[in-house]
């Protein structure tokens, strides 16, 4: 919990995308459909139209301010309403003022417009309402609680980690790094931009297994199978962003702005239980960087993937499933 | 001292983070021998051919004219590189997120110029001299070469590359801003290298304090409305890229140009040094007495 030495609003600001274009390369504009963003998960895809050669998105956005902001005896004058775009991957941060719809109303809209080449994976959008406060200018008196995340390739509005799963010939693949792990039967990458399992195909009937659908046995053994695959990425994605956080001077470690701040949010109340995320980040990076606590901190890490990898939930369907099978080929 | 690779790629590639640890090996973070690159060459997923800011002889002679340039004092590199660097790569910022671009720059383009700006001097405490990992495959604010091309990219003022100069001759300045995130607001970079010029913060220890005095302080304000920046063109730097077919290689005693943006609006850039210069005053600084 922040302490203000001003008065603000109490409570935060709501966010809506309303609309989302893209401007295309040959000057021309598409209207990409409502199914492009979601404000259940507060995601923006603007790969959903599937082209490859926009060169702008015009994000339409409305935020309504909490109640009490134009009250006659608020203590900030020269209210604005900022929406502010964030990419830490790429440093940009662009900022549009909006504008109130009605003169006594707490509606705020207008747009951002975010560039293409400006953005490799995720931007964030959040909404700042800015006043005069005690004479000075450009305090923060309310903010989104929760950013809106737009993925420039995404097809699909959804916030959770993404995963991209590769399959290959570890032996005989043109990726010739993967031959130095000809004997796994699958690896996990996170340094790639997105973190990504690599299946190795050279383990006989791991295709046929994976693609399996049905009731049978072998979907259930599918199911822990992901889960395993699941555990180790949380497991790992963990680890890749804990061990690459930036500190800023005389703040401490600092949330990644990226799919590891995410990964970080989800987990970090499993592993440090019962404090603010913030604090929790501060704990396990003192532990990491400290003398001592990193090692006990493993089974805490490891709870918190195994919980987000559903693994309890397929042991038990495989265990289910053979103990049928057992019974039926008794009788 | 390590020389380039004997077999030195002529096109730029992508080399995955996780395919260089083999090369990564203790002989080259040592500074004694490098890998022969044809074994590296394997492992590189190659960049569209018909676009020629991938050729790697431009980059490979900017970092030898640096090492002969900067022979005697190598952290004075940074500040003729960066600009240069930036200048000819001709990058999107979404380009130059790739840390797969930088890894093969470090690796198989240059790792000798890695070796020669980072190697570690021999202290009392590590008497072994050594180069970091990261400075070959990192975090973009450390990493040997994204580091000086984001410095460029975050402190040149449109076209200008005077102020990427000056932030780059002070190490700790670029080493402590390049990882905050306020410096991703263009005046705020701006009126940081205005309060270097002017000779009001110089050392470490008053960049640091400024430094946390800013990003307090921004914790509760908005330097976007107390400094607004002008939207950018993207046309501008589409345009730059595409003449990079027909540039000539860059200036070495002048400073280039970059892409034809609009500089940061003036009145913007002189609110918030007049902001920080307060700030600066009021705030606590190791090793100053207050009334100074």
């Amino acid at each position: 919990m922040k302490i203000y030495p001003y008065k603000r609003l109490n409570r935060p600001i709501t966010l809506r995308v309303t609309s989302v274009s893209l401007k295309l390369s040959d000057g021309t504009r598409d209207q990409l459909e409502t199914t492009a963003y979601s404000t259940q998960q507060q995601a923006v895809a603007l790969g959903i139209a599937g082209h490859t050669d926009w060169v702008s998105a015009t994000i339409g956005l409305s935020a309504t301010l909490p109640p009490g902001a134009n009250a006659p005896d608020a203590a900030w004058s020269d209210l604005c309403v900022l929406a502010v775009l964030t990419d830490g991957e790429t440093n940009v941060r662009t900022s549009a003022e909006l504008t109130r719809d009605a003169p006594d109303g707490r509606d705020w809209s207008g747009s951002v417009e975010l560039l293409r080449d400006d953005h490799m994976g995720r931007a964030s959008l959040a909404v700042y309402a800015v006043g005069t406060v005690d004479g000075v200018r450009g305090r923060s008196i309310a903010e989104t609680d929760r950013s809106w995340l737009v993925d420039t390739a995404s097809d699909e509005p959804v916030r959770g980690l993404q995963l991209d799963v590769q399959t290959a010939s570890f032996k005989r693949s043109s990726r010739e790094w993967l031959q130095a792990y000809a004997d796994a039967p699958w690896i996990v990458d996170v340094s790639a931009r997105v973190p990504t399992v690599f299946v190795n195909t050279d383990v006989e009937g791991v295709m046929g297994l994976l693609d399996s659908n049905g009731s049978g046995v072998e979907s259930k053994v599918r199911d822990l199978l992901i889960a395993q695959m699941a555990t180790d990425v949380w497991t790992a994605v963990f680890h890749g962003a804990i061990g690459d956080l930036e500190v800023e001077p005389g703040a401490g470690p600092v949330f990644p702005t990226d799919w590891q701040g995410e990964v970080l949010r989800e987990m970090l109340p499993d592993v440090v239980p019962g404090v603010h995320v913030e604090e929790a980040l501060r704990q396990v990076h003192r532990r990491r960087t400290g003398d001592s606590g990193w090692v006990e901190l493993q089974t805490r890490i490891h709870y918190a993937a195994v919980r987000r990898a559903d693994a309890t939930k397929a042991l038990a369907y495989v265990i289910r499933s053979l103990e049928q099978m057992n019974r039926e080929s008794e009788t | 001292m390590i020389t380039q690779p004997s077999h030195v790629p002529e096109r730029l590639g992508l080399l995955a983070t996780s395919a260089v640890d083999p090369f990564l090996t203790e002989e080259l973070l040592k500074g004694e021998q490098v890998h022969g690159g044809i074994d590296l060459a394997k492992v590189v997923e190659p960049l569209p051919e018909d676009d020629s800011r991938w050729w790697v002889e431009p980059i490979r002679s900017l970092v030898e004219d640096a090492m002969f340039e900067f022979r005697e004092d190598r952290t004075r590199a940074d500040a003729w590189l960066a600009p240069r660097l930036h200048a000819t790569l001709r990058l999107t910022r979404r380009e130059a997120a790739d840390k797969r671009l930088w890894n093969h720059i470090a690796l198989a383009v240059a790792p000798d110029y890695v070796a020669w700006r980072h190697l570690s001097e021999p202290t009392v405490n590590r008497p072994e001299r050594r180069i970091v990992a990261e400075r070959f495959r990192g975090p973009a604010d450390r990493q040997c070469f994204s580091r000086l091309w984001w410095a460029a990219e975050l402190f040149r003022n449109g076209p200008d590359y005077g102020p990427v100069a000056d932030a780059c001759g002070n190490q700790d300045l670029v080493h402590t801003v390049l990882r905050m995130d306020v410096i991703d607001h263009r005046p705020t970079a701006q009126a940081l290298v205005r309060l270097l010029r002017s000779g009001l913060v110089t050392t470490g220890r008053e960049i640091n304090g400024l430094c946390v005095a800013i990003s307090t302080a921004g914790a509760t304000l908005t330097y976007d409305v107390l400094a607004p920046d002008e939207p950018r063109d993207p046309a501008a730097l589409r345009d730059w890229i595409a003449e990079a077919e027909s540039a000539p290689p860059v200036e070495r005693y002048e400073l280039p140009n970059g892409p034809d943006e609009d500089p940061v609006p003036e009145e913007s850039v002189a609110a918030l040094t007049g902001y920080f210069t307060e700030l600066f005053e009021t705030a606590p600084v190791r090793g100053r007495k207050s009334g100074d």
